[in-house]
Formats: structure tokens, C-alpha cells, sequence
């Protein structure tokens, strides 16, 4: 969007008011897709929070190749990966399926996500991470393929099958229900 | 629908809304650690701004401002190690109370200066502006009349006697943030910034005849890439306001004078008739982007298909003499007009529309097209140069033609 292009030029040039306009324009986004990868909103907003903290200073260092919104999803994703790497790292960590499923019905999740998606959601958290990361940043993200084997640094076919397989999983699971 | 067409669709519709506690706490810390990070970082952002603003035909509104930035560039240059009687914060100090501006900016070799008035509101933002651009800035439209007022921007052309009215949030916010330059504090942000990082030489002559202005000289050390590497400040000895201020240009080792602001009227009320524009003739061709949908609604096209797209309605309405579409597609210019611009020329057919590029200064897409028209019996190809789309002012889910096919 040439918007995202004006605005990441007067980002780099320092404008708050740029920084507040790409927030505003993509909080709700990240926020979606960072809960929909973790399943736990609590944790998708430190995501998102941490992010934004970060890329505020990345003024200088910012080299933008391709859209403000893929990169935005982008680094989003990866610290939502490196978030579920520490979990698994930690020997006294809940199981991960487990701790997804619990924190989807808690009161504050429940408020602030869809009525009718926590099955959904649910059923999600039941997948490998890796089939999880690219059907929503696929399908909720609107990353193309391309992009997202770039991100992961897979291939287009190994991206498209964990597509596949991710979706088959779901239809399985979600059998009768949408 | 399958059942998997039914599981992606659904995935489509997860939405989580932030909440809003949170949603302040992560704006809040962002533009701390943005503001933390500028002032550990040299932050160059004047002449780079400066480059924008003058690609950005868009924004002409704010050539004024950026002029006066140059100004600002000036103060910022200010070394207060420097021994002298004058001391820059009294030039800050100064300029807290300053609510009225009237400015003239001469740019070399034209004798004709951009002038402009301004006022800011209590917290030194941008309240109204008014600018008068003369034709050399843009023989197009030749001297053009711009109030800026309420984020709704009025632009009058006499040229063209057309009167063209747009509000759009993204060019309030670049309009009002190259204005926020002017704000002191952020000047004292920048000097200690420059002096800090030790980037400017200062003279400062101070004559003893007091009626004389107090002459600062500012030169950057670091002079690739500065589009004007040393600034002069002429500072009223009583009032310590700045009177003028030059910018120089380095070429083959020499300084070359190319911008000169000039300060009028500081604090002098300026009356409220300034920033409207209540003077435009009846006959004036009304454009006004704000009261009428304009262009095509994009809809589930890519931005590039949508371009392709207005260009090629906007083509096919002048093979239709379909003036009142053409308009449409134009930005709300009335038939009458278009017929006027466009009726003495036949358009045959469109031979090819090609793949847009973006020009990022002009926030629009170039469409490269190629038709067929009969003028004056002479059948041609016809390549327009600056043919232009981009989303509509303040309507940012439609598009619409940017001008520069044929001169309306």
C-alpha cells in the first residue's frame, strides 16, 4: 500500500505520529494473528507489545524489501516461534496443547475473541506448530506462500503441504462441526 | 462449499480486539523507546524531509513549511559554547510565545517570494495556514491560493479558476508534522542533539550598534549529502526573534545563497478572512473530494488492479464521450469541463494498459498507457506521461485518476 510505503519513509524520519498510525492500523492484526499462533492472548500481547517497543528504535535500521503489513506479520511470527521454543525449552512447562486448550476458555479470552471461534481455536492449538504457523499466516495473515517459506526458510512445496496436512488435521478434527 | 473451504473461511474470521488498557500501555512504550531512540541516534531527518516535501506535489501545502524548516535547520545548527552575549535559548524562549507567523521565503533566482501566515494554536500546533505559491513553483497550475483550516485543505487555482477541496487524515498528519518542527522544544531537542555529536561550526557576530541584528553563521561539518550545509541567522537584537535566515548550498568549494526566509508581523493577530477563501470567483470550476464519492471502490482488487482498472474506465468513458464519467473517474471535475479539456480530441481505441509502478513520493501508481486518438485529422498513438492513480483524499477505499494525462 503506498500508505505503508509514506508511512514507513516518515517512520524512518522519526515521525511519532507514523509510529501511533502503523500501530493503530495493525494492532488489532497482530494481536489476532500472535493469539491465533499461541492461542493465549495474554501472551500475544506481550508479543505484540515487545514488538512494537522494538521496532519503534528500528528506525535506522530498517530495510524494508517487500509490504509493512507482511513484515509486520513476519516479525510477529518469529517471536511467537521463539515464545514456543522457550516453553518447550523449560523442563517444568505445562504441555503446550494442554496449556493452549485451558487458557482459550478463560474469561478473558473468551471476551475478546469471536463468539462461536473457540472451537475453532481449540482445534488449532491441537496442531504442530509448524502445520499452526502457516495456515494462519496463510489464511488469516494473507501471506502468500512465497513469503512464508522465505520467513520459516523452507520451501514453497514444504510450506504448502504443512498447509495441507494442517488443513486435513483440522477438517478431522472440526468433523461435523462447521 | 467443502469442508475445508468451510474451516478455511472460518480461520478468516478469528478476530481478537485489543484491549484498550493495553492497547495505550504498548502505544505509550513504542513512542517512549521511539523518542529514547532518536536522541541516542544522529538523527538527520531535516534535509531528507526537506527532499520529500519538495517531490511531493501532493503536499504543495507544505513547500511554506518546509521553507521556515530551514529556518528551524538554522537553530538547530546553534552551538551555545560558543562565547557570545546571545545565547540561542533566548531565540527559543522567544518563539514560545510566538502564536502568528507571516513569512515571505525567497528561493534563488526567482524574485517572487512563497508567502504564507500562519497561526498555532496554545500547544504551538498548526491551527490554519494560509499560502500564496507563485506560478514559477508550479507553472501548471500556475499562482495558486492554499488555506489549510479544520485538517480540510482548500487550494484555488487561477490559472484554471478551479477551486479543489480535499481532507484526508494521512496528508493532515505530514502537513501538521512538518509544522511540529517548528515547535521549540523539538528545536532544543536537535541543538543538543548537534552539539552533543560536535556536527556544526557557529560564528556569532554580535554588533554593538543595537539596532544591528546579531548574525549567527551555522556550518555542518559533515557536509555530503546536506542539501544546504550552512545556514546564516539574522536575530533582532531586542526581541532576539529570528528576522531572516539564508541557506547556502555548497558547489565547487563555494557557498551559494538559494533560500532566504523572511519574518513579518510576529504575533500580529492575523484576521480569520486569511484562512478562508471566500474570494473565489463564482465561476470557479468546483472539485470538492470531500461531499462526493469519486473513482472506483477497490473493492477485492490489488492495488495495481484497481489502477488498471480506473484507467481504463477513464479511457473508455473519452472513447464514449461520457464526459460526466471521465469526471467522475477524474476526482469530481464536471463534465462541462471535460468536455472542454478532453472534446477536441477523438479516442479511438486503447491500444495497451501496462503494469503499474509506484511513485511513493506522489502516495500514487503509474499506469502506462497507450491509445489511439484523431486530432485535427492526425491519427496518432498517444502515451500520456504522468498518467497517475491513487486512492482518493479522505476516501482511502477508492481510486481515482491524479491528473497529468491532459491539463483540465
Amino acid at each position: 500500500m503506498i500508505e505503508d510505503k509514506l508511512l514507513i519513509l516518515r517512520f524512518k524520519h522519526g515521525s511519532q505520529r507514523a509510529l501511533a498510525r502503523i500501530y493503530e492500523k495493525y494492532e488489532g492484526y497482530l494481536l489476532t494473528l500472535a493469539t491465533a499462533l499461541l492461542n493465549d492472548v495474554n501472551s500475544a500481547e506481550d508479543i505484540v507489545h515487545d514488538f512494537f517497543v522494538s521496532f519503534a528504535q528500528s528506525a535506522d535500521s530498517l530495510r524494508l524489501e517487500g509490504s509493512l503489513k507482511g513484515y509486520l506479520a513476519t516479525c510477529v511470527a518469529n517471536r511467537t516461534r521463539d515464545t514456543i521454543r522457550k516453553r518447550r525449552r523449560q523442563p517444568d512447562a505445562l504441555d503446550e496443547s494442554i496449556q493452549i486448550r485451558s487458557n482459550v476458555k478463560g474469561p478473558q479470552s473468551i471476551a475478546m475473541c469471536n463468539e462461536g471461534l473457540q472451537l475453532l481455536s481449540g482445534a488449532i492449538a491441537q496442531l504442530p506448530y509448524e502445520q499452526r504457523e502457516v495456515i494462519i499466516l496463510h489464511l488469516r495473515g494473507g501471506m502468500k506462500f512465497k513469503a512464508i517459506a522465505q520467513s520459516l526458510n523452507v520451501s514453497i512445496n514444504t510450506a504448502q503441504s504443512r498447509y495441507r496436512y494442517g488443513l486435513d488435521k483440522l477438517r478431522t478434527l472440526l468433523d461435523g462441526e462447521v | 462449499m467443502t469442508q475445508i473451504e468451510s474451516v478455511e473461511k472460518l480461520i478468516k474470521k478469528i478476530n481478537v480486539t485489543p484491549r484498550a488498557q493495553m492497547h495505550d500501555k504498548t502505544l505509550n512504550d513504542a513512542l517512549a523507546a521511539q523518542e529514547k531512540s532518536k536522541n541516542e541516534q544522529s538523527a538527520n531527518i531535516e534535509p531528507n524531509i526537506w527532499r520529500i516535501i519538495m517531490k511531493n506535489r501532493i503536499t504543495k501545502l507544505a513547500t511554506a513549511a518546509a521553507v521556515v524548516l530551514i529556518a528551524v535547520l538554522g537553530i538547530t545548527f546553534l552551538d551555545k559554547s560558543v562565547p557570545s552575549a546571545y545565547a540561542i535559548e533566548q531565540t527559543i524562549q522567544a518563539n514560545h510565545t510566538v502564536r502568528f507567523l507571516h513569512l515571505k521565503s525567497f528561493i534563488e533566482p526567482n524574485d517572487e517570494p512563497i508567502e504564507s501566515w500562519v497561526e498555532f494554536d496554545a500547544r504551538g500546533q498548526l491551527k490554519n495556514m494560509r499560502l500564496k505559491k507563485p506560478a514559477w513553483l508550479d507553472p501548471e497550475d500556475g499562482e495558486t491560493i492554499i488555506v489549510w483550516k479544520d485538517n480540510k485543505m482548500r487550494l484555488y487555482s487561477k490559472r484554471k479558476n478551479f477551486l479543489f477541496i480535499m481532507k484526508d487524515q494521512e496528508i493532515a498528519a505530514q502537513v501538521l508534522e512538518n509544522i511540529e518542527l517548528l515547535d521549540p522544544k523539538l528545536a532544543v531537542e536537535r541543538l543538543k542533539t548537534e552539539q552533543e555529536q560536535g556536527k556544526v561550526e557557529v560564528v556569532i557576530v554580535e554588533p554593538s550598534n543595537k539596532s544591528e541584528p546579531i548574525i549567527v553563521t551555522a556550518t555542518n561539518i559533515e557536509q555530503d549529502n546536506e542539501p544546504f550545509p550552512r545556514a546564516i541567522l539574522f536575530v533582532d537584537q531586542a526581541t532576539r526573534l529570528v528576522n531572516s535566515v539564508e541557506a547556502y548550498k555548497l558547489e565547487d568549494g563555494e557557498y551559494h545563497k538559494m533560500v532566504t526566509v523572511e519574518y513579518y508581523d510576529y504575533n500580529q493577530p492575523i484576521t480569520s478572512e486569511m484562512f478562508t477563501l471566500d474570494d473565489v470567483p463564482d465561476d470557479a470550476v468546483l472539485m470538492d473530494e470531500t461531499t462526493q464519492e469519486i473513482g472506483l471502490l477497490q473493492g477485492d482488487f490489488t492495488d495495481n488492479e484497481i489502477a488498471i482498472e480506473v484507467v481504463r474506465q477513464f479511457l473508455q468513458a473519452l472513447i464514449d464521450e461520457d464526459y460526466a464519467k471521465a469526471g467522475k473517474m477524474w476526482g469530481a471535475v464536471p463534465a462541462d469541463r471535460m468536455k472542454k479539456a478532453y472534446g477536441q480530441t477523438r479516442f479511438i481505441r486503447i491500444i495497451s494498459i501496462g503494469e503499474p509502478t509506484e511513485i511513493p513520493a506522489m502516495r500514487a501508481l503509474k499506469v502506462p498507457c497507450k491509445i489511439e486518438i484523431e486530432k485535427d485529422g492526425q491519427v496518432s498513438v498517444w502515451e500520456p506521461e504522468h498518467s497517475y492513480v491513487r486512492q482518493v483524499h479522505g476516501q482511502p477505499e477508492r481510486w481515482a485518476i491524479n491528473g497529468g494525462f491532459y491539463g483540465i
